[in-house]
């Protein structure tokens, strides 16, 4: 057994949190929250240059050729900073998509555009009903000689406003299985009939409404096979979902910090609040917490990365992640007590972040039906 | 990074699990059941004795002591593995005293006692816990005066699980009496259970099962029984606690599969109790504890193999451990409704009266080895560096 990174894992690890306390302050956090696109080109090119976009990308593609754990390290410091903007819709929902579609000719053209910062690119997956089963897939896709179209709205499409591209999971076929029948389009975001409304999200991040209303694609922007794309979806579900407990992981150790700052610095009863037991306890919940969401989305993407079964440690870990986060982060507004609830302290942006993170991609309710369905329930 | 066995590793788990499939009988489960899981018992005594003779007592120690020089990561293996296969999982001597004794023991002391406690041959009952000192172990009184050739015991111990079946005593006792530091003034030493003075009484717990009170008057102790140096006991007491804090889950997750059994098995309404969406959840929430409690578990072996000693790791696995033993039995009592009263021996029982057993057990589980408090004093202090 061996719960480390490697040297390599660390070296980037430090140049990610480097780079983003420099670029990523709490106070470009906030703005970046108001600014209608919620990025700005240099940042995005900076990322670029680093080779973070491409870190998971074949070197034929223009990637780095670095491993899903890699991306985990860097998911873990962008957490850390509430780093805004589309590297995850980009990256890991769209980029991961591309890969997993195993289509040579789209994985040229696109992942090196991707990997150069020039390209945005989001995922389309779900709908009205905001769940995550192939039966909750309804926007339809209607052969129409070589060219398919598509009609159906998509809702909570990451950085929809944005997106160059966007692949949309549509259905082909009705069938027995709800999982069949299912198909990927990449879509040109500017063709004709789609339609992207913003949605106001309370994390600060950017989701829209999608309607496709008669969207015609050539069937050459098929990724991966017509009718079998879920099998795709349910491995970036996967890799997405283990994104975003590394994401919360970094978060909660931010938010860990900011509790000791507080529980070291602030004198009551003219002693340190941190000298008090029912403070201490509250701290020691909370690394807990953190330290055992942190081993087991290093498990999870670790089982990931080296291609072994993971169905019941992804929902394991999704599950545990998302609850311990949560309350990890209020045991942190209560030890830091009324400062923390100030808008100007930090606390608030983990607070918004760790519960849209914790819904999405299935909350812990979800996860655990998966792993009840893993033991033999 | 790697969160699994090797194949050596993982064959060797099957090999330990065969083996004591093997050699359990039903009076052993019996006796461990009822005892608590200590180790003392003749039934204990009989297949202890074959573990020990493999090397899988002790396998961490060095082969000249009767150990394999093997990895923490076997070791705590071996140890989940009697724990879910109903065997004693809890020593003294080839946990808590051999180790101290390879670490701060002479020559003289290493000879005479490591083969045979790495043998299965004694066991320890450990001797912290005083009527006035319990999570402050450090006001302990049970005097040892210097008496030239030996010293000379007096006081009370309380809580001294294993006496009445053990063959000698982890005894902390305190050889300064005046330290403006009490900590400063405490020795170790083995203590025959069977010299004269020690009066041993039985103080049943609510479990069932049996721990002590222990009087010591006027009870002479060889010089060459005490551990280490005069004085320098709390310091290796606490450092056998950083090695050696930890809570195999094995016994508990064993008992966590029969409910998951049962809850399949179980037709309620026309279908399985496993089919009820609130039990399903409950269910799957305990078994991703379980898996949190298995890293936890096996970050302290990764810790030590590296070279390491667990700091706050300890105090977190212990915690979180043993804190999951009383969810496990408190929702399989609920799974079990009214069942889940009906003890072993009653008509209808379920589980053989397993859960209402366990659920009676795991109240104590919190409390041993430092209470959960305790163990979050440590883990804010050592571990974030909170003021003491």
């Amino acid at each position: 057994m061996d719960y480390d990174f490697n040297e390599e894992q660390e070296l980037l690890k430090n140049a990610a949190k480097g780079f983003l306390s420099k670029e990523c302050k709490p106070l470009f956090v906030r703005e970046m929250e108001e600014d209608t696109k919620g990025i700005t080109d240099e940042l995005w090119q900076k990322m670029a240059e680093l080779g973070w976009m491409g870190l998971m990308f074949p070197e034929q593609c223009g990637g780095v050729g670095g491993s899903y754990l890699d991306l985990i390290v860097l998911l873990t410091e962008m957490g850390y900073s509430c780093l805004p903007g589309p590297f995850f819709s980009t990256v890991v929902l769209a980029g991961t998509t591309i890969m997993e579609s195993e289509n040579e000719e789209m994985k040229q053209k696109l992942l090196p555009e991707i990997a150069e910062g020039k390209m945005f690119v989001t995922l389309a997956l779900t709908e009205t009903t905001a769940g995550y089963s192939p039966d909750m897939i309804s926007v339809k896709a209607q052969k129409d000689g070589n060219d398919f179209i598509i009609n159906g709205t998509k809702l909570f499409v990451p950085d929809a406003h944005i997106a160059n591209q966007i692949i949309c999971v549509a259905r082909t076929k009705e069938g027995e299985k709800k999982e069949d029948g299912i198909t990927l389009f990449l879509v040109d975001a500017n063709s004709k009939g789609i339609e992207v409304t913003s949605l106001k999200t309370f994390a600060g991040d950017k989701m829209g409404e999608v309607v496709f209303n008669n969207v015609n694609v050539s069937n050459t922007n098929v990724l991966g096979e017509i009718d079998k794309g879920w099998s795709i979806i349910k491995k970036v579900l996967q890799k997405a979902s283990i994104g975003k407990c590394a994401e919360m992981v970094g978060g909660g150790q931010r938010a860990l910090e900011l509790v000791l700052e507080q529980a070291t610095e602030r004198e009551q009863f003219g002693v340190k609040v941190g000298s008090f037991q029912a403070v201490q306890h509250h701290c020691a919940n909370i690394l807990t917490y953190l330290d055992t969401s942190r081993l087991m989305t290093r498990q999870a993407a670790w089982r990931i990365s080296e291609g072994l079964p993971c169905e019941r440690e992804v929902s394991m870990t999704k599950a545990w992640v998302s609850d311990s986060c949560r309350n990890l982060i209020a045991l942190s507004h209560q030890s830091v007590g009324g400062t923390g609830f100030m808008e100007e302290h930090d606390l608030q942006l983990y607070f918004r972040r760790t519960k849209a993170a914790g819904v999405y991609f299935g909350d812990a309710d979800y996860h655990r039906e998966i792993v009840a369905d893993a033991i033999g329930l | 990074m790697n969160f699994e066995f090797t194949k050596e590793e993982k064959e060797f788990q099957e090999e330990v699990c065969e083996f004591i499939k093997k050699e359990s009988t039903p009076e052993m489960l019996k006796e461990t059941e009822d005892q608590g899981e200590i180790f003392g018992g003749p039934e204990g005594r009989k297949i202890i004795k074959k573990i020990a003779a493999k090397g899988w007592l002790t396998p961490t120690w060095p082969k000249e002591y009767g150990g394999l020089d093997a990895s923490e990561v076997v070791s705590y293996m071996i140890r989940e593995e009697m724990g879910y296969n109903g065997l004693p999982f809890g020593f003294v001597a080839a946990h808590m005293s051999g180790p101290t004794i390879i670490r701060f023991g002479s020559e003289e002391m290493k000879k005479a006692w490591l083969p045979r406690i790495s043998s299965g041959e004694v066991e320890f009952a450990l001797g912290y816990t005083e009527p006035q000192a319990g999570s402050d172990l450090s006001a302990l009184k049970l005097r040892a005066e210097d008496k030239g050739d030996h010293f000379l015991l007096n006081g009370n111990k309380l809580f001294n699980t294993s006496c009445h079946i053990a063959d000698y005593h982890w005894l902390a006792v305190r050889t300064d009496f005046d330290v403006p530091k009490p900590y400063k003034g405490i020795s170790m030493m083995i203590v025959d259970l069977k010299s004269p003075g020690i009066t041993i009484s039985p103080l049943i717990t609510m479990a069932g099962w049996r721990t002590n009170e222990v009087v010591y008057e006027d009870v002479r102790v060889p010089k060459e029984n005490l551990v280490g140096e005069v004085n320098k006991g709390f310091y290796y007491l606490m450092a056998a606690l950083d090695f050696e804090r930890m809570f195999p889950l094995g016994i508990f997750r064993r008992l966590f599969d029969e409910i998951v059994a049962y809850a399949k098995e179980t037709i309620i309404d026309g279908k399985p109790l496993s089919k009820k969406p609130l039990i399903r959840q409950k269910l799957a929430q305990l078994s991703i504890e379980i898996e949190v409690t298995r890293l936890l578990y096996y970050q302290l072996a990764h810790i030590l193999d590296k070279g390491g000693i667990p700091n706050y790791q300890s105090s977190m696995e212990k915690t979180f451990a043993t804190e999951l033993t009383q969810r496990i039995t408190n929702v399989g009592m609920d799974i079990l409704g009214l069942y889940g009263q009906l003890k072993e021996d009653s008509k209808w029982a379920q589980l053989k009266g397993k859960v209402e057993r366990y659920y009676l057990t795991s109240v104590v589980q919190t409390i041993v080895a430092g209470t959960s408090e305790i163990q979050r004093n440590i883990i804010a202090q050592r571990g974030l560096g909170l003021p003491r």
